[in-house]
């Protein structure tokens, strides 16, 4: 079996790269798909925490590259869905302890015996980036529709696009508020694609249920009855190649709200 | 700096019809962002665009009589091809002899320039260039402190809503629809030619 490398990148910090790796890689394995998450945000690991793993991790990939233990030792099952496993980032430390070829290399093995390896990148632009591409095959850069965030997700987007391994690079657009969208006062999906100019693969709104579902450990996809979880799933839908419409994030607008904007539409023009 | 409040004011009073106004903030956004990813994706930095921008002037400006102020110099991309346009408003044509002279000008100052060297010191012009060590000693000078503006302007304009330029009623098109507008630059040559007489 040859599996799937996706890389989930950002450039920017904060965007929601872990969140949308715990959420993908859960959905993937709930359709049935064996998935490994690899942290390779080391120092600041995260990802065992939004998946609730956090008191079961013996080992990490620093453990892993310096052979203090075997690959498969490391990986941890997520309780729920035996599909999943985590490969977690040391705490202890620093980004130096690893190298790109060392991280394709476990990537590399993972796929042998996985459908999907997931690694989930820490921000910035340096070797941390470059460690976290180096095994992935496809890429998903994950913003907001904020102006920081896209900025560096374009450079990421220029920076993969140098890498001859990676295939395809689509755009995750998390947070999105539809009542600032609606106000004017966010960029829209389409400005945001406009400016970027690739594929998207998921629009994720904003959801306070996503901290109450970090607070438990158990990945939002897990909720029904989250349109954040919903969205997710959609992505992994997605990426398993199924057509699926995006998320009408609209939300029924009011008499006053059309009035205002009318009213904000005359001004612009006078 | 006078330079900057300047260009602070501008700003300012290009927003303050604007300020409450909820249509300004994304599309802002989306403006300033189309020019610095050009920027990001380009080698144009703000001080190149500039300077290419004030070569331009003093090419055009020998053959015809333009308004320096709103002479745009626009990047427009359309998937992987980016294209140059530039949008020069004429004031009127200037007459053979006028053309003459200019050239002539030209020319003096060149051999002026390769002649006389410590005469180019006051000399801002940015196409003498074929000249001996020393000049280009003294324009290097020049250049730093040049720089050390322009990067002053570029650290400022990441701090200011926008670069664009504010649009003067001549001109029709809708301010919103191209980002890689000119900015506010063609202002500072003309503030940094008078500092330096
Ligand atoms: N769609 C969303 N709605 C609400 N909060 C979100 C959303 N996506 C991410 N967050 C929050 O943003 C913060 C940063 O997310 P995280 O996934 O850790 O980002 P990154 O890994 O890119 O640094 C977290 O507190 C997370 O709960
Ligand atoms: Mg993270």
């Amino acid at each position: 079996m040859t599996g799937r490398v996706i890389v989930i990148t950002s450039g920017k910090g904060g965007v929601g790269k872990t969140t949308t790796s715990a959420n993908i890689g859960t959905a993937l394995a709930k359709a049935g798909h064996k998935v490994v998450l690899i942290d390779t945000d080391l120092g600041l690991r995260n990802l065992d925490l939004l998946l609730g793993l956090e008191n079961r991790i013996v080992y990490t990939i620093v453990d892993v590259i310096e052979e203090r233990c075997k690959l498969k030792q490391a990986l941890v099952k997520d309780k729920k869905n035996p599909n999943l496993s985590l490969l977690a980032a040391a705490q202890t430390r620093d980004k130096t302890a690893v190298n790109a070829e060392q991280l394709k290399e476990i990537c590399d093995t993972l796929r042998e015996e996985n459908d999907f390896v997931l690694v989930d990148c820490p921000a910035g632009i340096e070797q941390g980036f470059q460690n976290a591409v180096a095994g992935a095959n496809e890429a998903i850069v994950v913003t907001t529709p904020e102006m920081s965030a896209i900025r560096d997700a374009d450079r990421i987007i220029g920076l993969l696009a140098t890498k001859e391994e990676i295939s395809s690079t689509k755009l995750l657009l998390n947070r999105v508020r539809p009542s600032l969208i609606k106000s004017n006062e966010m960029m829209s999906v389409d400005d945001v694609i406009g400016i970027l100019e690739i594929p998207l693969i998921g629009i994720i709104p904003e959801d306070t249920g996503i901290i109450t579902s970090t607070n438990k450990g158990e990945p939002i996809v897990n909720d029904e009855n989250a349109l954040a979880g919903k969205a997710y799933r959609n992505v992994a839908q997605r990426i398993l190649g199924e057509e699926v419409p995006f998320l009408d994030l609209d939300e029924p607008k009011g008499f006053m709200a059309k009035i205002k904007n009318a009213f904000a539409k005359l001004k612009v023009k006078v | 700096m006078g330079l900057f409040s300047s260009l602070y004011n501008k700003v300012a009073k290009f927003f303050r019809p604007q300020e409450d106004d909820g249509e300004a903030s994304k599309s802002v956004a989306t403006n300033r962002l189309k020019l610095v990813l050009m920027q990001d994706r380009t080698n144009l930095t703000p001080r190149i665009l500039e300077q290419m921008r004030s070569e331009l002037i003093d090419l055009l400006s020998r053959y015809v009589e333009l308004d320096k102020e709103l002479l745009e110099l626009n990047f427009e991309q359309e998937g992987d091809q980016v294209a140059l346009m530039l949008s020069i408003p004429v004031i009127r044509a200037k007459d053979e002899e006028e053309i003459e002279a200019a050239l002539k000008a030209r020319e003096e100052q060149n051999s002026k320039s390769e002649g006389n060297n410590e005469e180019t010191e006051s000399d801002g012009d940015s196409e003498s260039n074929e000249d001996s060590d020393e000049i280009i000693d003294e324009r290097t000078e020049e250049e730093k402190a040049e720089a050390e503006k322009a990067d002053a302007i570029a650290k400022e304009l990441q701090d200011v809503p926008t670069i664009i330029k504010k649009k003067k009623v001549s001109q029709p098109e809708e301010m919103g629809n191209n980002p890689f507008k000119g900015d506010d630059n063609s202002e500072k040559v003309e503030l940094e030619s008078t500092t330096e007489a």
